[in-house]
């Protein structure tokens, strides 16, 4: 009886619910796919257009003159944009490396297991909490020049501390901003790692040990080759992350003094939301856009060309 | 070897404070900032101790209570961009996870690529779209940009819960001639409830957190939380103690979720792709 109900069902299927039966995962993600496409083609396709207008808002409400490739050679020869990329790429280098170093310390130290630990391990994630915006706040408060804790830190110790502020000096405005990116996110690299390590099977350790391995030789051998997926990813994560940033330059420098913390990001909201130069802005999208894709591309090409899902 | 040992576990506690100090203390000493009185905001040698009070809170919160609106309408676009979100992430990350698909590690990479891209990107053709069709300033416009983030985030983090749910379970079901639908309602989405709740607390705070948008797309009576604060640096004459409180609140839920969800943050915070 009731093998025959399957039967006739099974029998039955092909022909009544042909179609969504053998499309049925793609209509279960059809929605996101036409609404994220929908969000993201037009506002690309829309840049690409204005991108070879010459058009500012603050002169007119429509594109005023076609002027072909004009606005990327500029936004290319442009000065500021170029410091912006340098900056951006040191950013982004810099604090990926040094916030998986400080990280990666802070998650082995942690994985010692004393009594009470777990609290700090519980509390060290707050700072990655805190949206960028408001982290520049609480920044901006440290490092203020008259009466900031971090400046007072600085010279207490005896460390010369520039006249205009930490923020206010080009040599140090760019390691502040720095230092502010590594103070919210090396938590989230201590802690994904501690879980990730704390994932290794004890035995493999035990046998390397019996082999009179070191422990630096079973980290860099053994435990950080078998959380390689889980590098990967969170140093790709961070990476372009760090590489987007622009509300915690906004909120510390502007960019500035000179161009000493331009980043990309700030650099389009400048030229878009303060100078509306809506043509050269569009031809910096489409700039980053690409360099954004061929960077994340080599990375997946590389890092997961091995992996299945 | 005793006190060799005693030596390692003294230091290793040594370094647990250090590390509270050095990424908690920031936070108390803001904290510190809203409920200390104004004056003493810069004084140097800095103040450890003082005298403590709510006006500040009272400020923003009743009056004038500049932030109170704010804080409404920060929680409107979040909740909203959840909710709005879920219709999208739930069936897509059931069927990522439970049907064999051609490109499935392509379109995966597709959502994450999308959490990659450049926000500050897409502002700019917002802000003329949003404003020729008249949406400018509108919660909607705010709710619905952010499923450029809220979706591919949800769909990673729920697959990665739909993906524990043992697929005996279907197959049963499956045995017994239960529709696909009936399925996916009745067996495999109840049983991932709690995977869903908290993808979308994360969600939330995503959404939350985010500046970027409703600092282009918000107008002063939809200005969230983190853009009013913003205010505060166009007026003459910072007032630290407003920022501060104001900051506070912001800071508030993010925290509230991060440490109820505790076993849960490695995953949130990596989309699910590491179990943690």
């Amino acid at each position: 009886m009731h093998a025959t109900t399957i039967r006739s069902q099974r029998a039955l299927a092909p022909v009544r619910r042909g179609f969504v039966r053998r499309n049925l995962p793609y209509l279960l993600i059809a929605p996101s796919v036409i609404m994220l496409l929908a969000l993201i083609a037009y506002p690309l396709l829309f840049a690409l257009r204005s991108s070879f207008y010459f058009w500012n808002l603050q002169v007119g409400p429509e594109p005023m003159a076609f002027v072909g490739l004009d606005n990327y050679v500029q936004a290319l020869n442009a000065f500021d944009f170029r410091a912006a990329l340098t900056n951006t790429l040191i950013l982004s280098v810099l604090g990926t490396a040094i916030e998986f170093g400080l990280g990666l310390t802070i998650a082995l130290v942690l994985l010692k297991a004393l009594p009470g630990m777990n609290v700090v391990r519980a509390l060290l994630i707050l700072p990655t909490t805190i949206a960028p915006i408001v982290v520049g706040f609480l920044f901006r408060y440290l490092y203020d020049p008259g009466g900031g804790l971090l400046t007072w830190v600085l010279q207490s110790l005896w460390l010369p501390v520039p006249a205009e502020g930490i923020l206010g000096s080009p040599t140090t405005a760019l390691a502040a901003i720095l230092f502010v990116d590594i103070w919210q996110w090396t938590p989230f690299f201590a802690i994904v790692l501690y879980a990730s390590l704390l994932s290794v099977p004890d035995e493999i350790i035990e046998a390397a040990r019996l082999d009179r391995a070191s422990a630096w030789t079973i980290l860099m051998r053994i435990k950080l080759p078998l959380i390689r997926r889980t590098a990967t990813i969170i140093v790709m994560l961070r990476f372009m992350q760090i590489f987007n940033t622009f509300d915690t330059v906004l909120v510390l420098t502007r960019g500035g003094p000179g161009t000493s913390t331009r980043t990309l990001g700030y650099s389009l909201y400048e030229q878009g939301l303060v100078n509306f130069n809506v043509g050269l802005v569009s031809a910096q999208t489409w700039i980053t856009v690409l360099i954004v894709n061929i960077i994340v591309a080599l990375y997946v090409f590389f890092a997961f060309r091995n992996e299945e899902w | 070897m005793a006190r060799a040992k005693t030596f390692y576990t003294a230091l290793t506690y040594a370094a647990g404070l250090l590390f509270l100090a050095i990424f908690i203390g920031p936070i108390l000493w803001f904290l510190a900032l809203a409920i200390r009185p104004a004056e003493t905001a810069f004084a140097m040698p800095p103040q450890l101790t003082f005298e403590p009070t709510f006006d500040a809170f009272r400020h923003i919160l009743v009056d004038p209570g500049t932030n109170a609106p704010q804080l409404v309408n920060s929680l409107i676009v979040a909740i909203g961009a959840v909710l709005l979100n879920l219709p999208f992430s739930v069936p897509a990350a059931y069927a990522l996870s439970r049907f064999k698909m051609r490109g499935k590690k392509n379109i995966m990479l597709w959502y994450l690529g999308l959490l990659m891209a450049p926000p500050i990107a897409f502002l700019i053709p917002y802000f003329v779209l949003i404003t020729r069709v008249g949406l400018q300033g509108s919660y909607l416009s705010m709710v619905l940009v952010l499923q450029t983030l809220t979706i591919p985030f949800s769909v990673w983090l729920m697959k990665s819960f739909i993906d524990e749910v043992p697929a005996e379970l279907e197959e049963a079901a499956r045995v017994d001639g239960a529709r696909w639908y009936t399925i996916m309602w009745r067996i495999t989405l109840p049983i991932v409830r709690p995977g869903i709740i908290v993808t979308s607390m994360f969600a939330f705070v995503f959404a939350w957190n985010n500046a970027a948008f409703p600092l282009v797309l918000s107008s002063r009576s939809t200005a969230t939380l983190p853009i009013g604060t913003l205010g505060y640096f166009a007026t003459s004459g910072v007032t630290w103690n407003y920022i501060a409180a104001a900051a506070v609140l912001a800071m508030i839920p993010p925290m509230i979720i991060f440490l109820v969800f505790d076993r849960y943050v490695v995953r949130g915070l990596t989309f699910g792709s590491v179990k943690g």
